[in-house]
């Protein structure tokens, strides 16, 4: 008999896995087979040692390396939880949709930092331009440059701020210098649909002394058909010491309002 | 509650029943491996890997499997790509001569002579040999579990046993002569 299919019957003889008949004729071959009975002997020895080899233990490390690792899967299956579509047609569109909505909001977030970025910008150059004109309107040194100041109010600033409105006030009142006033003013008429700039123009009127500036806020209240002021004009055409011209503007502007 | 109960409440979340299957397989899976690798604290690394397989991929479960055959197979895979990332590390034959360095006897129970004769032996086989001796002789696994863990059918699986027995004998009882 061949050798391998001699191990076979002989392991199978061995694990009990033989038919009755199978088993006499393995037997008979044993009683006339001194080979394969060694075989059998060695193939029986092997068996019945793996059979009866001592079961080994693990450290009690691997028990507390497992408590340790579930307890974190279990943390973090409640900071995460996983979700699952099926079928794979579900987990394709899902994965379509979570890259267009990212994008989108990838998009989204960039314009708006993009706007934000132009906001903050466009407010930095403001705040510069106002520092710059205060700083040249309160430059006592130069009247030329306290009507550049008044300039870059009227040609730069959009809207103005109280801070810069009562710049240009102080400086239409009370500059010594009569260019820097009718600058100051003419940069207050461009802001003159601001309610505190209106106000600031009508209380200017009772106080102003410079004629070329009376005249020229007499001619803007008409403008602005501030009939509020009738009986500050009317005061006007009757003070002693007023300009004839200063008067006459006023009588104008009287007969305009009213 | 069966072993295939219990994964599918683990499948379903709750995570907390994996310490049952832990309790039920870990012995079975660290012998498995131990004889396998040849090596008690790698075999408790990769224990500790398959079990964190079990969890993390509780999802690919598929109802009503076979937990053993599944469990045994995520082992496999364990082993064999520790293997795999290891390649150049180890040679292809265990050294025979270190292997009692990696498996150390019980302290309280000695191994006799001949058990050492069979661990030495053991080494002498390729894998593949080894892990169906493994399963088959030192677990003993029926030949239809071991089939359906290796996806194979019961009669390769019964002549391959038959060939692997027939070299362990070669090889143990040449190293009993010397």
């Amino acid at each position: 008999m061949e050798k391998e299919k001699l191990e076979s019957l002989l392991i199978d003889f061995i694990d009990g896995k033989l038919s009755e008949e199978e088993r006499k004729n393995v037997e008979q071959e044993l009683v006339r087979n001194a080979e394969a009975f060694t075989l059998y002997e060695q193939l029986k020895e092997v068996i019945q040692a793996m059979n009866n080899a001592a079961r080994l233990e693990p450290s009690a490390h691997l028990k507390v390396a497992f408590d340790k690792m579930l307890q974190e899967e279990m943390g973090n299956q409640k900071t995460g939880k996983t979700v699952f579509f099926r079928p794979a047609f579900y987990r394709v569109a899902a994965a379509v949709l979570l890259l267009v909505l990212g994008g989108g909001i990838g998009f989204w977030i960039s314009k708006q930092q993009q706007q934000a970025q132009q906001m903050a910008e466009l407010q930095r150059e403001m705040n510069h331009t106002k520092q710059l004109l205060i700083g040249l309107l309160d430059n006592q040194n130069s009247a030329s440059q306290r009507v550049a100041g008044a300039t870059v109010a009227y040609k730069s600033v959009v809207k103005a701020d109280d801070e810069i409105v009562n710049a240009l006030v102080k400086a239409m009142n009370d500059d010594p210098n009569t260019n820097v006033r009718m600058a100051a003013l003419e940069a207050l008429r461009k802001f003159q649909h601001q309610p505190y700039v209106r106000k600031m123009l009508v209380a200017s009127l009772s106080t102003q002394k410079d004629p070329m500036v009376q005249i020229a806020l007499i001619r803007l209240m008409v403008e602005m058909k501030e009939k509020g002021v009738t009986e500050e004009l009317q005061r006007i055409t009757t003070e002693e010491g007023v300009l004839p011209a200063v008067k006459d503007e006023a009588h104008i502007g009287l007969m305009r309002l009213s | 509650m069966t072993d295939e109960m219990i994964m599918e409440a683990v499948k379903n979340g709750d995570l907390q029943q994996a310490s049952m299957l832990f309790e039920r397989y870990n012995k079975r899976i660290f012998n498995f491996l131990a004889r396998l690798a040849m090596d008690r604290a790698l075999a408790e690394d990769l224990t500790q890997n398959v079990f964190l397989r079990i969890i993390k991929y509780r999802g690919s479960y598929k109802e009503g499997a076979r937990f053993q055959s599944w469990i045994y197979q995520v082992a496999r895979n364990v082993f064999s790509d520790h293997y795999q990332a290891h390649k150049n590390k180890y040679s292809d034959f265990v050294d025979v001569e270190k292997l009692r360095d990696n498996m150390p006897e019980p302290e309280d129970e000695p191994w006799e002579e001949k058990e050492k004769l069979l661990h030495r032996s053991m080494a002498m086989l390729p894998d593949e040999q080894r892990e169906l001796l493994v399963l088959t002789r030192f677990q003993h696994m029926k030949y239809e579990e071991v089939a359906q863990i290796m996806n194979t059918t019961v009669a390769n699986i019964k002549v391959k046993v038959h060939r692997a027995v027939a070299k362990l004998r070669e090889h143990y009882f040449e190293l009993e002569k010397n």
